[in-house]
């Protein structure tokens, strides 16, 4: 039976004022209450709980290959820090005598052997961590050394007053199993052997000074962490908790219809889009509050990394920044854009969901970037200089080539097709949404012409919309267009709702994300699917009949709409699978979900940000490097880029760039030999 | 400061045109309509004109057309900042002879007392680049075409001419003035939402071309409109070789006319 050590009045008095300090401190958490509210992602509570105890305390999404030293790290730390925490707290009560009746002491055998894992743990993640921002250096990373962006302490003092408290505790315990000797003292596998590197008198006159230091700097930590970077322990819970991950990286609907509908708007005080930070959603200044800044986004972020002057991290930080300023700081509200943010950073995003994709703490860039997009379009009639004329082309002919929509079946009839359209059919199975690329871009045209094959190998009942169908308004929604996006998809969903089908597939990802996730915001409800999803369903029902298959090397470019938008990836491969015979599927680095955008996506098929490396060379590079003969594609935008890079780097001998539907077609002739 | 704009709505530069059945104009059914290019840089340079002004102004759009699609070029150019509109209302079979097109346009603004009247330098669609000079002179106002850059002063506006071959010429305007724009002097803007919305409160004043054709007639008309048949042909020259030159000289002076 232990001695208990009992804990001086004087420290529960400081703990009292710690306490109270740090409960001022979360007010942090209330700045958020300077935002909107969030209508279209409700939160449920199970769905809550959920998300709080496997994002939020499991840190499912910090575990990730990608960053296997960081994954490392932070499991050390997360699980060190939350088992020293479990540790203080039955301390708190129980070296105070309090219900000890319940709790283990410290030198029962188990609670002994984990404290001292757990601070192992804690040390070896800090020295882990130091390692990592003093020597190794990865770029994005920031560097503050003992403060700034809002954080008391910084990046280095928050590590090294972590590396105080359990370097303190190990000698304290050294020091109270020195002077106390419990029966239990070897089950402390660190305390132990450490009580033994100096006589016991030693300790004995050590153990009071140990004892209040590692308490005053245990009590300081707890009063300031929601002044450092350690409010992300508490604000990701939160965070995490209240995000709703069905909606999550979905562009919030503004309903502009009904907003020029309504005679007694004011349109001297009307805020479009996004440009302070009262005009966002508590959930997307939560967003900004709970970002570590572990920098994942802007590691992997295709901007970023091929130069352009884009920092996901930094984008969401400024919010955290501003909102900061004008809360605590008594500043006056400042415009974000053109202030913290310029404009190229905002048009230099793809869209592709990278970020998102490894955000630990669930956050949802996009869809806040889109809201600072929509300001400078919906407010300041400000897109792109380039897209300009592409979203007037979108507006005029309903597609943003500019082409005569009369000759949006002008593909088929040039090539001899001819296609059945539902103005005359009225009714099909399956309506086949052919989109402006398939329908006007040359390199396109031949992958519709190939799922006209394909529908007529297999016996589909299928048509077209022809004339009738526009463009489903991707780009202008992504480049911060909402009316013109909400414009087409109005008149889209007219069309649609006049005729009668089971399904739409598409060949177009992104004809596929607008008509599959966001028309159903705006009353239009469908079963749609992509091409690779169909074709490999023929084939699997035995309707499509594989007779010859390739020998060669083939990569497989996921798409970002297909693939971390849409969660496809293995109706892709299995498809190419089902062509190969001697040939292989090679996947480059950057593959499935953590593929590197094309560079087209967000409105960027339609301008150029020129700085830097073009993106999609970069990607084109990675095909070559992985000594690949054909790069299959899946997307109209992705084919348009990809087939691009072929070109610039001269590798159309070597090379070439397939959609899954030619490569299907190619499979379906007779085999050579 | 008060400007018009002429803007005139034409077929979409990527349109595949076909004559019409009357052999007069083209068959519009399957057409996408877009503002003139030119006359977009026309309503970007009055904005900007009537912005720098310290006195402010008025910006004026007016179109002729047929009332079932030039409204929309209207509010166009009032989302993107004109303050009100005129449409003149035009039923088939539209003018097509700017000095009559001219004279209508004149019995439209002649007491609005403009001080500038900008256009652009030519329609896509008919190309003859005359309306805006006819106009001018109509009203009794200056006139410069091919206008690349302007300049306001008191009383008067300093504009550049483009030239051949890259040459240009400034010369200076007295108030009140027409001058056609040519494309490419400044970005035309993108409307905003708000724009959109704030033109549905703007006035359109509706005409009527019947009534404002009075007085004025055509100098031209046409006879028909049809597509120019591309020919191939090929002639053998024969002969010993002074022959063959002298025949192939007669056929580049008289028949080919390069020589």
């Amino acid at each position: 039976m232990a001695e208990h050590y009992e804990a001086p009045v004087l420290f529960y008095i400081i703990a009292l004022f710690a306490l109270v300090y740090m409960a001022y401190n979360l007010r942090r958490f209330f700045t958020v209450r300077r935002g909107k509210p969030e209508t279209d992602r409700p939160v449920k509570f199970l769905s809550a709980l959920i998300n709080g105890l496997f994002f939020g305390i499991g840190q499912r999404r910090v575990y990730r290959k990608t960053f296997t030293y960081a994954a490392v790290m932070h499991f050390l730390l997360g699980w060190g820090f939350m088992e020293l925490f479990f540790a203080t707290t039955v301390d708190f009560f129980s070296a105070r005598g309090w219900f000890v009746r319940y709790l283990p002491e410290l030198d029962t055998p188990w609670f002994a052997a984990l404290n001292d894992l757990g601070g192992l743990m804690l040390l070896v993640g800090i020295l882990m961590a130091l390692y990592r921002r003093y020597f190794a250096k990865p770029e994005p990373l920031p560097q503050d050394g003992f403060g700034g962006r809002w954080n008391l302490l910084g990046d280095t003092g928050i590590l090294l007053l972590l590396l105080l408290l359990v370097l303190g505790g190990f000698v304290t315990e050294a020091a109270r199993i020195a002077v106390t000797r419990p029966a239990t003292e070897a089950w402390s596998w660190i305390g132990y052997p450490l009580s033994k590197t100096a006589s016991a008198s030693f300790w004995e006159t050590v153990r009071p000074w140990l004892w209040w230091f590692h308490a005053v700097t245990a009590l300081a930590f707890i009063a300031v962490l929601p002044l450092t970077k350690m409010f992300h322990s508490l604000a990701v819970i939160v965070n995490v908790a209240l995000t709703n991950r069905d909606r999550r990286g979905r562009i919030r609907p503004m309903h502009v219809s009904q907003l020029m509908e309504d005679p007694d708007v004011d349109l001297e005080n009307l805020t479009l889009g996004v440009n302070k930070v009262r005009d966002f959603t508590w959930k997307q200044l939560l967003d900004s509050i709970a970002c570590t800044e572990c920098a994942r986004c802007t590691s992997v972020c295709p901007a970023y990394n091929t130069g352009k002057p884009l920092s996901p991290m930094k984008i969401i930080t400024d919010i955290r920044h501003s909102l900061y300023e004008q809360t605590f700081g008594g500043g006056e509200e400042k415009d974000l854009i053109n202030g913290k943010i310029s404009e190229t950073e905002l048009w230099s995003c793809t869209t592709c969901a990278a970020c998102m994709e490894e955000c630990p703490v669930l956050i949802d860039h996009v869809p806040t970037f889109t809201d600072l997009r929509r300001f400078l379009v919906l407010s300041e009639g400000k897109p792109p200089a380039q897209a300009a004329s592409h979203l007037e082309k979108m507006m005029n002919n309903g597609n943003p080539w500019g082409f005569a929509q009369s000759d949006r079946t002008k593909w088929a009839l040039d090539g001899g097709i001819e296609l059945p359209l539902f103005s005359v059919k009225k009714k099909a199975q399956v309506l086949y949404w052919v989109g402006c690329a398939g329908a006007y871009d040359p390199r396109n045209q031949q992958v519709a012409r190939a799922m006209v094959k394909i529908f007529e190998a297999a016996g589909v009942d299928y048509a077209v919309l022809g004339n009738e169908e526009k463009c489903t308004g991707d780009s202008a929604r992504r480049l911060g267009d909402e009316y013109l996006f909400e414009t087409l998809a109005l008149q889209n969903i007219d069309t649609l709702n006049k005729y009668e089908f089971d399904r739409i597939v598409t060949a177009c990802p992104h004809c596929l994300h607008t008509l599959k996730n966001e028309y159903p915001d705006f009353g239009g409800r469908y079963d749609v699917q992509h091409h690779s999803q169909f074709i490999h369903e023929l084939i699997d029902g035995g309707k499509l009949k594989i007779t010859s298959s390739s020998d060669r090397k083939i990569t497989y470019h996921d798409p970002c709409y297909l693939g971390r938008y849409n969660g496809e990836y293995d109706a892709p491969r299995e498809l190419i699978r089902s062509t190969l015979r001697n040939g292989e599927l090679i996947e480059m680095d950057r593959h499935r979900n953590t593929s590197f955008c094309c560079g087209a996506g967000g409105g960027n098929m339609w301008h150029e940000i020129d700085r830097g490396e073009r993106i999609n060379l970069s990607r084109f590079r990675e095909a070559i490097d992985s000594n690949a003969q054909t790069v299959a594609t899946a997307c109209s935008f992705c084919m348009i880029m990809l087939d691009d890079a072929l070109k610039v780097t001269e590798q159309e001998k070597n090379m070439q760039v397939l959609d899954l539907a030619e490569m299907v077609i190619q499979a379906m002739e007779p085999d050579p030999d | 400061m008060k400007i018009a704009v002429l803007v005139k709505q034409v077929p979409g530069s990527e349109s595949a045109l076909r004559v019409g059945t009357e052999e007069q104009w083209v068959d519009e059914s399957a057409l996408d309509f877009e503002m003139n290019e030119s006359d977009s840089y026309a309503l970007e340079e009055a904005l900007l004109i009537k912005e720098k002004s310290a006195a402010g102004g008025e910006v004026v759009v007016v179109s002729m057309g047929p009332p079932e699609r030039t409204p929309k070029v209207i509010r166009e150019a009032l989302a993107k900042g004109a303050d009100r509109g005129i449409h003149i209302h035009e039923e088939p079979p539209y003018e097509n002879d700017p000095f009559l097109i001219a004279g209508i346009f004149a019995s439209a603004l002649r007491d609005e007392q403009f001080d500038l009247l900008l256009s652009g330098l030519q329609s896509a669609d008919l190309a003859t680049g005359q309306t805006g000079v006819i106009l001018g002179e109509f009203l009794e106002m200056a006139t410069a075409t091919l206008v690349m850059a302007t300049e306001l002063q008191d009383g008067s506006i300093k504009v550049k001419r483009e030239l051949e071959s890259g040459w240009s010429q400034w010369i200076t305007l007295p108030l009140p003035a027409s001058i056609t724009i040519q494309s490419g002097l400044n970005q035309p803007r993108y409307p905003s939402l708000r724009g959109i919305m704030g033109a549905k409160k703007k006035e359109i004043k509706v005409l009527s071309k019947a009534d404002l054709i009075a007085g004025n007639t055509p100098l031209q008309s046409w006879e028909r409109l049809y597509v120019h048949k591309k020919e191939k042909r090929t002639e053998m020259i024969e002969g010993d070789l002074n022959q063959v030159v002298d025949q192939l000289v007669n056929v580049l002076r008289t028949e080919i006319k390069v020589l």
